[in-house]
């Protein structure tokens, strides 16, 4: 519970920073800002507050330091991770008023963000100078450029154009003392230290950001969608490979099972084959010559790998509506079941087939349907485990059986997460990923840029005692044994 | 294929208990390159060899001591390339000074800078502990990126053991053109080229000419020609040997790059000017579509700093004569900034044993 003296000694001081329509303080007005989009993870933060200048911004943060309140950043709240779970003792610092467009610069391609610009505003504002912020998650319709600095999002362009840190060139914020500081620079390159990928993915614990600075990119000449059926995941996961092999980087490549493709035909009408085992959507961009010389090779590479159907959309609106039915398979999956769990490990494009065959056999041993929809290029898969929270004791075994999908991510070679972050969510498996002296230098580096521990504590690195409790625990895992303590209002 | 990894580990260990500095070297290519450090001198020369090469999966991770002419001879091979066009400065240059300096060639801006590419990487840090962050495959937000921070550190965090990174297919066909343009046309132009869809892959402007490299499949290159006459007047195609003048602007071997001289390097936003810092004009020679200015210049030091720094840039002392001790090499850090690369260093080199002083006499 949070100290009385502290809560009414920042609340006071609040007052003379921010409006009072902007201080959020009783439980009805906290509740909207309980949780993310991991809605599993929840609490009251102490306080939230909604500042509307960088200055506001600035005082709150040397408030909270005064106080020594620890201070959970949020943008639009779609993070999949509870990485903005509030602290309950500490202040909710919500970054969506600040959503304006800084500037727009058509000479050095580049455009000044405050973070809560969403992620789509961004391309929509720059089309009228032929150009695209690449980055495209998922929830680009509605999550910010601020929480995707602190997640380093991904999204379905990233296989060809990078993630967040390759297309931003500065971010100016301020440190948990409040002084401002600004990292890169509007160069290509850093003075001093490489500083912008340690920032962007840390989650929002190593300071704060007020402004960004991204890179955009001008729009293709030339856009083509595949369409290419399969009749088993073997032969859609050697296509991938087969594809990259030969030299082909698509804008974007993504593969559905025959679970999500069904969700998706029936939400969407795309037009997908109802009967497959996996689809594959492959975009490929670029000047007219180029998207023909590279359609011709891909629908070779296709043909080769056994593919049963290839549909290459004719029209712009088809080519939309190829991918209404990806871009709308979470909510479409949404529908099957009450509950959905969506995990997001990355494996090498080559064991694609190998895993999805392993989630499948845990599908059966756990009784839980998956639907797999994903970032095949990138091996970054995102199975979605069907389950109903609702039911004792199914909330738990899916999170066992998605800690075994995670250690099958890192026995091939990947990683427990590819997009979405640690936050509280993966916090259990990073001992999985890392021994205690990477976990020890994490902390170290922590340390060093928060020394007291106030930005967003507890999320994206365990401690070590409970990392070799797990390591203990996993040693004979079993469904029910690694459960946690969920944190609950109720 | 030689692992001497804990034969590093114990030569930093030794340097810990003896409180001695050490001097990081791969293939002293780019020894010229920051600060000279005083300390024995740590060879991963001998710790190298390619780990685990997958062509189809694009990722190579190899020991840092592998001469990175190894690399790109194994890569092309198999029809593939380092994105970012990493300057040698010596045939002897490794894969771990490579990353190290997180210097990029003339592709930077249309492919990847060397820190892009990092996908993981093994490090021994200043307490002498082996540690691996990122990994191998494309996408990896699991802990601080730390990986990627070592790219361009210069020895001062850690010593880079081994790197993963993420490589790219060849291309398949290239082509360069002259267009004679002045510079402050320069910016307008290129952006003209690339919202056209043309494959730009590398530009150098030198005085009125503006050089420029298009990179893309064997159909697309072979129609360059139609489709730049269609827009374009003033072009003309290079009749020297367009592979080696890149290699020669990236390795500085033009004549531009007379080494008896200073050299500054100043990476700035597109639409800066950088002509009031040069007595004459042909003293900058200008690359990355605007974005990376090699100025031969005498202007004091403090000047050039400050002209990055008002342009939200950055300046480095990339050569200077030995006779001269230059007060700052790297761009002067705002205050936080500066505490912030302090407290890194504590973090990963408690001691200051590792690279003290290479890149900011107070580190």
């Amino acid at each position: 519970m949070a100290d009385p003296i502290i809560r009414e000694a920042l609340l006071s001081a609040l007052k003379k920073i921010l409006d009072a329509p902007f201080i959020l303080s009783t439980q009805e007005q906290l509740k909207p800002f309980e949780c993310d989009g991991l809605s599993v993870y929840k609490a009251l933060p102490m306080v939230a507050v909604l500042p509307g200048s960088v200055t506001e911004v600035q005082e709150v943060i040397r408030l909270c330091h005064q106080l020594k309140v620890p201070l959970v950043t949020r943008g639009a709240g779609t993070g999949l991770s509870a990485g903005a779970k509030p602290d309950p003792e500490g202040l909710l610092l919500v970054m969506t008023r600040l959503s304006n467009i800084l500037d727009i610069n058509s000479a050095t391609q580049t455009a000044r963000l405050q973070p809560g610009v969403r992620n789509l505003a961004i391309s929509e504002a720059v089309k009228q100078h032929g150009l695209f912020y690449a980055p495209d998650p998922s929830s680009q319709i509605a999550c910010s450029i601020g929480g995707n600095i602190a997640e380093n999002a991904g999204g379905v362009h990233c296989l060809k154009y990078g993630l967040t840190v390759h297309n931003v060139l500065q971010v100016s914020g301020f440190t948990m003392t409040g002084d401002p500081i600004t990292i890169g620079n509007g160069g290509l390159d850093n003075a001093g230290l490489n500083l912008l990928p340690l920032i962007i993915g840390s989650e929002g614990m190593l300071m704060v950001v007020t402004e960004i600075t991204v890179k955009l990119l001008p729009l293709p000449s030339q856009v083509e969608v595949i369409l290419a059926a399969f009749d088993s995941i073997e032969k859609a996961g050697q296509a991938v490979s087969n594809i990259i092999a030969q030299g082909v980087i698509p804008g974007g490549l993504e593969m559905m099972d025959n679970n999500a493709i069904r969700a998706a035909e029936d939400y969407a009408h795309a037009g997908y084959p109802r009967d497959a085992a996996a689809i594959l959507l492959i975009e490929i961009d670029g000047s007219p010559v180029n998207v023909s010389e590279q359609l011709q090779s891909t629908r070779k590479v296709l043909q080769d790998s056994g593919v049963s159907s290839v549909r290459i959309a004719k029209t712009d609106a088809e080519k939309a509506l190829f991918w209404k039915g990806r871009k709308s398979a979470f909510p479409a999956v949404g529908r099957l079941s009450p509950d959905y769990y969506c995990m997001d490990g990355t494996i090498p494009r080559k064991s694609l087939a190998e895993v999805l065959g392993y989630i499948h056999a845990l599908s059966e041993e756990y009784g839980f349907p998956v639907a797999n929809v994903f970032h095949a290029g990138d091996g970054n898969l995102h199975p979605l485990i069907l389950f109903d929270a609702n039911q004792t004791g199914q909330l738990e075994n899916v999170e066992a059986m998605g800690a075994k999908i995670l250690e099958k991510c890192i026995e091939v070679g990947g990683t427990i997460t590819g997009e979405h972050g640690v936050g509280l969510e993966k916090i259990r498996q990073m001992p999985l990923q890392f021994n205690d002296d990477e976990i020890s230098q994490f902390h170290d580096i922590k340390a060093a840029l928060d020394p007291d521990n106030l930005l967003n504590p507890g999320k994206n690195i365990p401690l070590l005692k409970h990392c070799q409790e797990y390591r203990a625990l996993a040693k004979n895992l079993q469904p029910n044994q690694l459960l946690i303590q969920h944190e609950s209002t109720t | 294929m030689q692992d001497s990894a804990h034969i590093l580990q114990d030569q930093v260990q030794q340097a810990i208990t003896e409180q001695q500095p050490l001097s990081i070297q791969g293939g002293n290519s780019k020894a010229f390159y920051g600060f000279a450090v005083q300390g024995d001198v740590l060879s991963t020369s001998a710790h190298r060899g390619v780990i685990e090469y997958e062509p189809t999966e694009l990722v190579l991770r190899a020991r840092a001591g592998t001469p990175l002419s190894e690399i790109e001879a194994l890569l092309k091979q198999h029809q593939q390339m380092l994105a970012c066009e990493p300057p040698y400065f010596s045939p002897t240059a490794t894969l771990g000074g490579a990353v190290a300096a997180g210097l990029s060639g003339p592709s930077r801006p249309y492919r990847a800078g060397i820190q892009d590419t990092v996908l993981g990487c093994t490090v021994l840090n200043g307490q002498a502990q082996i540690l691996r962050f990122g990994g191998k495959v494309m996408k990896n937000v699991a802990g601080y990126d730390v990986s990627r921070l070592m790219a361009g550190s210069m020895g001062c965090l850690g010593i880079i053991l081994d790197v993963t990174l993420k490589v790219i297919p060849s291309t398949k066909a290239e082509k360069s053109i002259v267009f004679t343009i002045e510079p402050d046309r320069s910016l307008a132009f290129i952006n003209d080229l690339r919202k056209r869809g043309l494959p730009l892959s590398a530009s150098c402007q030198l005085s009125d000419q503006l050089m420029v490299r298009f990179s893309a499949g064997i159909k697309e290159i072979a129609g360059l020609e139609n489709r730049l006459t269609e827009h374009y007047s003033f072009i003309e195609w290079f009749k020297a040997d367009d592979h080696s003048f890149w290699k020669n602007l990236r390795e500085h071997k033009l004549p531009f790059f007379d080494q008896a001289r200073t050299l500054w390097r100043l990476s700035l936003p597109a639409d800066v000017d950088v002509y009031g810092l040069v007595d004459n004009p042909e003293n900058v020679l200008t690359e990355w579509g605007g974005c990376l200015h090699w100025l031969k210049t005498t202007k004091p030091a403090t000047d050039i700093f400050k002209h990055a720094a008002d342009n939200n840039g950055q300046a480095t002392l990339f050569r200077y004569l030995q006779t001269e001790t230059p007060d700052n090499i790297f761009q002067p850090l705002a205050p936080p900034l500066a505490q912030w690369h302090k407290n890194l260093k504590a973090a990963l080199d408690p001691l200051s044993i590792l690279n003290p002083g290479k890149m900011y006499v107070q580190d």
